[in-house]
């Protein structure tokens, strides 16, 4: 009787417990809403100019000519926006590619149908009297990063210059601010060129009584160190893409969310304020610096916006399975198996786009110069 | 006379008692929750093996184990950085709530006073704590972690004290009044050695609060060296095995905290346990 109790009550667990996230889940039928297709979206980040390509599209009804009805679910400090697809909560989320394969490694079913930014986004910020001009320059020093797996383009950095960051350097954990930097304690903080860059030049420096300026700071750029990793990727549930409907709406997702930034990159002031209205935390000459950047991110794509570049993202790969921490950690641990991305939606989405007359490429781009007001408003 | 009744242990029956410790007993004390647990953990694997639970929604318990063998070092290491946050905190917190105690036992206008005082500092939650004192503080430095835990042991360690200080047996108190005892004699003999059960049973009570209160205080920045930071970063690169390692780690801290306030106790109330 007892032994009969026990195995109906880890029966009734397990069969709880298969309704969040099993190995192997169902995909939920769409059902129609209007006639348009219902998709949820989860952000990484607290609704900014980082995805505005997506709000752009929902504004401007990009999405919605596709036939689909796009439902953005912001995203915050603790949310892992790759979970939340894989538990089937969202139908495409926003994620970085190496934080994203560490998931699927822990069995997330996702896959990546797309690679927004081209390039890294992450610096790491010093006060340009404290010399830090190399990787090399930051042993001994109190190194800021913000952990949650942002932090291993600076491991590798440091690891390629000789350093151990275990035993070199002091490692800080940051908040998402500046404050740190700023007030002296630490000596070098991890920041986005498209935000975190821009609150250290929205900040007042106390002995010039004015913003402070490009010039009181020096940037490792991993783009030139050579450490960078693959950031910002649409990722879709890899089960669900066996299913032709799923495909089809990924396809037209994908071809919305490119003209969504195509718009951005010809229209940004309209994009700031598109993000602006949507709630932002920062305010509108914040978000201009920062559509600002992410265009450049994503602009001029050569090989056309979007697209997974093989060699990236093998460089990306190759980062993640041999970077350490200080604990001697890895992201991952073994090479991604099965379909960790494909190419294959967003190069019809692309096709589909090129007879609509969509720049897809933008070879005429050039950043514009945004002014920063103090506090970013 | 009626049956000698021993207070603190009736205000806490989770105190060590008489009689308890017979070593035929002994055996008793340890097989029943290690059963329990065994029969857990093993459910625990059964389930996430049959339902097919993938590892990012509840890792198994081999996975978090063989993570905890795997990352001993680290744990040990960061394990006694957190440690040593929360050791220095409770000592300071209790000779804090000592000292206060003891100046808010002297009236009862003070003691009645000092309690909503204390507790509505106790209400003060570590995540408005925390961020405040890595401002007011290097967040660098391991001050305001510390500071966190002194905050958190402040409350139990106060008013279990204040109680025991309060609470003097009337027979006693008429003895020393025979003796015609002066106020110094009869605090030294009577009060103090009277509160001692409960100072113990508010130390024993802050100990794990000050394990879980150092782990936490690392979730708000500063250095890199403790448990908490291990655990939000192992989270957030979606290693959940790793992730539940580290907080192993601080379960076991916080039983080898709760189990040295156990022995202190022990030592210092002789009395209560043969």
């Amino acid at each position: 009787m007892r032994k009969r109790l026990l195995m109906s009550a880890v029966l009734a667990a397990s069969l709880a417990l298969t309704g969040c996230g099993t190995a192997d889940q169902g995909s939920p039928a769409p059902g129609g809403s209007g006639g348009l297709t219902p998709v949820k979206l989860q952000l990484q980040w607290f609704v900014q100019a980082q995805f505005a390509g997506f709000l752009a599209a929902v504004d401007q009804g990009f999405y919605r000519e596709q036939g689909l009805d796009v439902q953005i679910l912001e995203g915050g400090v603790d949310i892992v926006p790759q979970t939340v697809l894989a538990q089937g909560q969202a139908d495409y989320a926003i994620a970085w590619v190496p934080k994203a394969l560490a998931s699927r490694e822990q069995g997330a079913g996702i896959t990546q149908v797309a690679q927004v930014f081209q390039r890294s986004g992450t610096y790491q910020v010093s006060f340009a009297s404290s010399n830090i001009k190399a990787p090399a320059d930051l042993r001994g020093k109190k190194v800021g990063n913000w952990g949650f797996g942002n932090e291993f383009e600076l491991f590798a950095a440091m690891t390629k210059a000789g350093l151990d960051p275990g035993r070199d350097v002091t490692l800080v954990q940051q908040q998402f601010d500046m404050q740190a930097l700023l007030a002296g304690d630490i000596d070098a903080a991890q920041a986005m060129s498209y935000n975190e860059y821009a609150q250290l030049l929205e900040a007042r420096n106390p002995r010039t009584g004015q913003l402070y300026q490009p010039s009181d700071f020096t940037v490792l750029d991993w783009n030139t160190v050579g450490t960078a990793m693959l950031q910002d990727a649409v990722w879709a549930s890899t089960d669900r893409l066996t299913d032709p409907a799923y495909q089809d709406t990924t396809v037209k997702f994908l071809a919305g969310t490119v003209r969504g930034w195509a718009f951005c990159r010809d229209n940004a002031e309209k994009c700031r304020d598109i993000v602006v209205a949507k709630g932002s935390k920062l305010g509108a000459s914040h978000q201009l610096w920062q559509m600002n950047e992410v265009n450049k991110l994503i602009w001029p794509s050569a090989s056309r916006a979007g697209l997974i570049d093989e060699a990236a993202w093998n460089a990306t790969v190759d980062l993640a399975m041999t970077t350490r921490n200080q604990d001697g950690q890895t992201v991952l641990t073994t090479r991604p198996e099965g379909t960790a991305y494909t190419n294959e939606f967003i190069q019809k989405a692309l096709d589909s786009l090129a007879g609509a007359g969509t720049d897809v490429v933008g070879a005429g781009f050039t950043p514009a110069t945004v002014t920063l007001t103090e506090g970013g408003a | 006379m009626t049956a000698p009744v021993d207070r603190a242990l009736a205000a806490d029956p989770a105190g060590p008692s008489r009689g308890r410790r017979r070593t035929a007993d002994g055996l008793w004390v340890v097989v029943p929750p290690l059963l329990v647990a065994v029969a857990g953990l093993a459910a625990w694997e059964a389930v996430v093996t049959l339902g097919r639970v993938a590892p990012f929604v509840l890792p198994a318990p081999s996975a978090i184990g063989e993570q905890f063998t795997r990352n001993l070092d680290t744990i040990i290491k960061t394990g006694l950085a957190s440690g040593t946050n929360a050791l220095v905190g409770l000592v300071l917190g209790t000779i804090v709530a000592l000292l206060a105690a003891m100046a808010a036992a002297q009236s009862r206008f003070l003691a009645d006073a000092s309690v909503p005082v204390a507790a509505a500092l106790n209400a003060l939650p570590i995540i408005a704590l925390a961020p405040i004192l890595n401002n007011m503080f290097s967040a660098t430095s391991n001050i305001p972690r510390r500071l966190v835990v002194a905050i958190v042991v402040f409350f139990p360690v106060f008013i279990n004290t204040l109680r025991g200080l309060r609470e003097v047996d009337p027979v006693h108190r008429e003895l020393m009044d025979s003796y015609a005892a002066s106020g110094v004699a009869f605090t030294r003999l009577v009060r103090l050695p009277g509160a001692l059960p409960f100072v113990f049973t508010g130390l024993r009570q802050a100990s794990s609060l000050a394990v879980i209160a150092a782990v936490v205080s690392e979730y708000f920045g500063g250095l890199q060296d403790g448990l908490g930071s291990r655990i939000t970063s192992a989270a957030a690169n979606t290693a959940y095995p790793r992730a539940w390692a580290f907080v192993l780690g601080a379960c076991v801290l916080g039983l080898v905290f709760y189990l040295i306030a156990l022995l202190l106790e022990r030592l210092a109330t002789p009395w209560r346990s043969r």
